[in-house]
């Protein structure tokens, strides 16, 4: 079977061969693994099960003195964070959206490397991501204070601003949706370490509805919708499986209860993550790496999971640690019997 | 209702304006205004940090109580000075070197204040020095430290050593909170407190200052 079957089967709650993983790693933790590999491609030597094509953070113009602007006008500063970065300042100063013009969702740049990636690890289930996919992009362009007491102060303009993200990434869904892909991973982070930052009855005002409308237009096309969402947000997963979501990360184990959830939730929804990168990855010996990935393997063993690391790897987690859990999903009995067939 | 009762209620609810405009009528009622901050000001804050942490607020609701409270803070301040009332104590906050994220700590510099603490804040990516130099220049009764990240929060061990190494350990109380951080940890690098959340981080400075 190939590595995108097997995520498929995953995803409608069979029970896979093996439990499948997609592991991330921050730009520090990626050097680190890559001295190690040394001349083998990061990609090939983690085997991971799902493909990202687009791009997660979207693309950026180096203005220097380490700020990074992006396609919506954004800057940010990378001096601390070299992944991401902080917004520098506000860009919609007013709770207007008079005088913003948004960027061209079809800039090729989203689009270029999609049949290169799939001629290469065609193997793979091949996610299209589209990151900052509504709240948080509404927030990096007004400030998240700003956004936050606008759902209060100006209800019409989030509504607005909300819904322009929306056909933003509708737009690029469907050009995407033209490609032989397998699914669109939204990124969009609601919660806090308790509770989400707006609130059930906020988010159930102005984010459902909205993510409603994206969610559908994958499904129209015959496809997976996958949500990234940092924090404790469980409270969400039946609103979001009934407007079609079908597989959520980061699955944080501090948050939330891991176990109970995917049993809970097994056959209605997939998760993907659940490796704690809060305590266990940076402060845990490489024991506990190895039986926590195991747990989590035993716990997915029957499906509806894909393993992970809950966060991108960070700098702060020692080598042998990533080593760890890359070398127990690695050494299931079943993948390597599957890799031989293949 | 008096004017502070309906006082209280409008901070509870966000309303700037009416907030501002009842400081006006209690002060021009003649109430005393360490009445109008205790009753009015400091209560409302106190039940919006009650219902944050019962789960009926969330962080816009915080935010717009805050903002009134802090409206009606600013017109009552100058009566306050006036009448030598003093604030429950001094506060110095800062996010810890290395992390620029600002929300957590700023709500806790929100409840802090609305529970009637002078606060100073430091902003973020604050290195222990400036922590230490600002301890000897403002002489809070405590220092709040916020990380969001796990990369960055070995860095809030590095400020209370420096603070044992300046010699001021012993004349302030050092509390620490954000994502990754536990009552553990808090223990471990020797800390006086830890809260979970900005509601608690109000109540319990409070506490270890009593």
């Amino acid at each position: 079977m190939t590595k995108r079957e097997i995520i498929r089967m995953v995803l409608e709650g069979k029970k896979p061969p093996y439990v499948p993983w997609s592991c991330g790693f921050t730009q520090e933790a990626k050097a680190k693994l890559q001295a190690h590999y040394g001349a083998i491609e990061l990609e090939d030597a983690l085997q991971n099960h799902l493909l990202k094509l687009g791009s997660d953070i979207g693309f950026f113009t180096d203005l220097g003195n380490e700020c990074f602007q992006d396609v919506f006008g954004v800057v940010w500063d990378r001096s601390i964070d070299k992944d991401i970065g902080t917004p520098k300042e506000v860009t919609l100063k007013e709770p207007t959206l008079k005088g913003y013009v948004f960027p061209d969702p079809l800039d090729s740049r989203f689009f270029a490397d999609i049949p290169s990636k799939i001629e290469r690890y065609g193997d793979r289930f091949r996610v299209f991501q589209i990151g900052f996919s509504l709240y948080e992009r509404a927030w990096t362009l007004r400030g998240m204070q700003n956004l936050l007491m606008d759902f209060y102060d100006h209800p019409d303009f989030v509504c607005e601003l909300l819904n322009t993200i929306a056909d933003y990434n509708i737009a690029q869904v469907k050009e995407a949706l033209k490609y032989d892909i397998d699914a669109v991973y939204f990124g969009d982070d609601w919660g806090q370490q308790r509770g989400l930052q707006m609130g059930p009855k906020l988010w159930r005002k102005f984010i459902y509805p909205v993510l409603k409308r994206m969610y559908g237009v994958v499904h129209e096309g015959g496809k997976y919708v996958f949500i990234h969402s940092c924090g404790d947000v469980d409270e969400l997963f039946d609103d979001l499986i009934g407007i079609g979501l079908n597989c959520f990360n980061p699955f944080q184990p501090e948050v939330m209860d891991v176990a109970a959830l995917m049993k809970q939730y097994r056959g209605r929804l997939t998760f993907h993550g659940g490796l704690s990168t809060q305590r266990t990855l940076p402060y845990g010996a490489v024991d506990d790496v190895c039986r926590e990935t195991e747990r989590l393997l035993e716990m997915g063993r029957d499906g509806g999971y894909i393993f992970a690391p809950a966060h991108d790897v960070e700098g702060d987690v020692l080598l042998e640690n990533m080593l760890a859990f890359i070398d127990v999903i690695q050494h299931q009995p079943s993948y390597r019997n599957e890799r031989r067939q293949v | 209702m008096t004017t502070i009762d309906d006082l209280r209620q409008c901070v509870i609810e966000g309303e700037e304006e009416r907030t501002e405009s009842l400081v006006k009528q209690a002060m021009a009622e003649g109430k005393p205004p360490e009445r109008i901050l205790r009753e009015g000001l400091i209560a409302a804050m106190t039940e919006v940090g009650r219902l944050f942490e019962a789960g009926e607020y969330y962080v816009p609701e915080m935010l717009i109580a805050a903002r009134a409270m802090k409206s009606g803070l600013t017109l009552l301040r100058p009566q306050l000075a006036a009448a030598n009332v003093q604030a429950v104590g001094k506060v110095v906050i800062g996010t810890v070197q290395g992390d620029l994220h600002d929300i957590g700590k700023n709500l806790v510099g929100m409840m802090l204040e609305g529970a009637g603490f002078e606060v100073i804040d430091l902003g973020t990516d604050v290195s222990p020095q400036k922590f230490v130099e600002a301890v000897q220049t403002h002489h809070p009764d405590l220092i709040g430290c916020s990380a969001l990240l796990t990369t960055t929060m070995p860095k809030m061990k590095v400020v209370v050593e420096a603070l044992k190494e300046a010699g001021l350990r012993g004349q302030v109380k050092v509390m620490i909170g954000g994502a990754p951080v536990t009552e553990k940890y808090g223990a471990d690098i020797g800390a006086d407190m830890y809260a979970s959340d900005a509601a608690s981080a109000a109540t319990r400075a409070k506490q270890l200052l009593i």
